[in-house]
């Protein structure tokens, strides 16, 4: 694999990562990550519909009319979804189940549009496909690390495996119930963001509306 | 604020002022619960220091002593029962992301005890909060009416909130217990949560509103939930009504522009 290959691949892993960076994907982020398994099957469903639409799209990408070409995009990655979904439902039906409509939402997913608009029209079939790959890997990545934070917390457990017992059930572990709300995921997703940019100072934005000291007070 | 006041009112003297207004609660609330308080107080002031020092180093400013005072709200109204380190991840949580998070004291939109008691009050939904002794309340009504006086409190949300539940009790079931809407945890509530200048609306309008929503609020999450004058409803009226703020004084600047508008065209 040549290195410009390689950096599709990995680039999407933390320095262009599509939730961190991109603030893509951000609602089935929190909804799904209450435990790891749902986290896992969710990130495993998206970076296999982002693959496949990015590589199929990039094949056709010069034979696709400019004025049509949003339509042909939703049509595949919406046949996609929904055979990710029929998939799921016929050999994983309890977690599926779980999942409810989130797995058919990734049709919405900013990811995977975003990634067929902005990289698969415009470039060969290997590097979307390695793109496609990258940005699933990238979305699953925040996705387990922030399910796992929710899970340990929350439940004690890990992949419904119990690590810290519950003092319910004759355990010492106090459970933060607060951990099992969505809320809880917006800022477990605060603070990846903010450590990852403090590690990588390139990513901070601007100062929009920097803090003036006013008049008469020290500057330090 | 005082508009003939001749002093400079800066952060730091809005934080001395609510200081002092709380410091006859936190000596009533010392004296009548004795000696189990003596380490929430000492643990909260520690994390407020430790937390208001972690972030001046990180971002190379000067300290804010307001996370004190934002401990000593949090410690008052706490649940007698609560463990050491329920206490501890509750009041960080509400101090970092509430307030210091922000930058300097102003830049916020919440009151760092209301999210810390939200937190709390999520997380850990066993507790069962006490309403507090009488005493705690006449006080906490004492230091609301010091900030009046100073104007850090405004009056128009204590007006309003007061009118509000004038209005909405005549509503409640006979069976309502109305003695706990002047609990100490309403009138704490009252004054340090939902007065905080920093989480409140600012404009005339806004502040109107603002006080008759949080009225509202406290009695319909009081009536639905775990009972009047719960600390519950009062932290989450508190919570919600401070989300709302912003769009309230959005409200009162759009009416204002409105009303000149209006003037401009009749007068050319």
């Amino acid at each position: 694999m040549r290195k410009s290959n390689l950096h599709h691949l990995t680039a999407p892993l933390i320095d262009n990562n599509p939730v961190t960076l991109q603030m893509l994907g951000i609602c089935s982020a929190l909804a799904v990550t209450t435990a790891l398994d749902t986290a896992l099957i969710m990130g495993l469903a998206l970076l296999t519909v982002l693959a496949t639409a990015s590589t199929l799209i990039s094949m056709i990408r010069a034979h696709l009319p400019s004025s049509i070409r949003l339509v042909v995009q939703i049509t595949i990655i919406a046949s996609l979804v929904i055979v990710t979904d029929q998939v799921l439902r016929a050999f994983a039906f309890e977690i599926s189940q779980r999942l409810s409509v989130f797995v058919g939402l990734i049709v919405t997913n900013c990811i995977v549009l975003g990634r067929a608009e902005s990289f698969a029209m415009h470039n060969p079939v290997w590097p979307s496909f390695l793109d496609g790959v990258g940005n699933g890997l990238g979305y699953g990545l925040i996705l387990m690390i922030v399910a796992a934070i929710r899970e340990l917390l929350g439940a004690g457990a890990l992949f419904g495996v119990t690590v810290m017992p519950l003092a319910a059930e004759g355990g010492w572990f106090e459970p933060l119930g607060f951990m099992l709300l969505a809320p809880s995921a917006f800022f477990i997703i605060g603070v990846l963001i903010w450590v990852i940019r403090t590690r990588r100072p390139a990513q901070v934005e601007p100062n929009d509306f920097p803090i003036i000291l006013q008049v008469g007070e020290e500057k330090s | 604020m005082m508009k003939s006041a001749p002093l400079h009112w800066d952060a730091h003297r809005m934080s001395a002022a609510t200081f002092v207004a709380l410091l006859l609660p936190v000596i009533a609330t010392v004296i009548l619960r004795g000696p189990e308080m003596f380490a929430p107080v000492a643990i909260g002031l520690s994390l407020g220091l430790l937390w208001s020092f972690v972030f001046s180093v990180l971002r190379k400013s000067t300290v804010q002593w307001h996370s004190l005072i934002s401990a000593l709200i949090f410690v008052v109204l706490l649940p007698v029962a609560t463990p050491v380190w329920q206490l501890v991840i509750s009041l960080s949580f509400g101090l970092v992301f509430g307030d210091l998070i922000f930058g300097v004291r102003g830049r916020g939109f919440l009151n760092a005890a209301v999210v810390g008691l939200a937190f709390l009050l999520f997380s850990f939904p066993a507790i069962e909060p006490d309403s507090g002794a009488p005493q705690v309340a006449i006080v906490a009504g004492l230091g609301g009416a010091l900030l009046l006086a100073y104007g850090v409190l405004s009056w128009r949300i204590v007006a309003a909130f007061g009118l509000c539940i004038a209005v909405l009790v005549p509503f409640l079931p006979a069976s309502a217990d109305l003695q706990n809407l002047q609990s100490a945890t309403v009138i704490l509530g009252l004054v340090f949560l939902i007065g905080d200048p920093v989480a409140g609306a600012s404009t005339h309008l806004g502040r109107w509103l603002y006080g008759a929503l949080a009225g509202a609020l406290v009695i319909l999450l009081g009536q639905a939930g775990v009972g009047l004058g719960s600390l519950s409803s009062v932290v989450f009226a508190a919570l919600l009504v401070s989300i709302f703020a912003p769009l309230l004084d959005q409200i009162a600047v759009y009416a204002n522009v409105r009303r000149r508008a209006k003037r401009q065209r009749y007068e050319p």
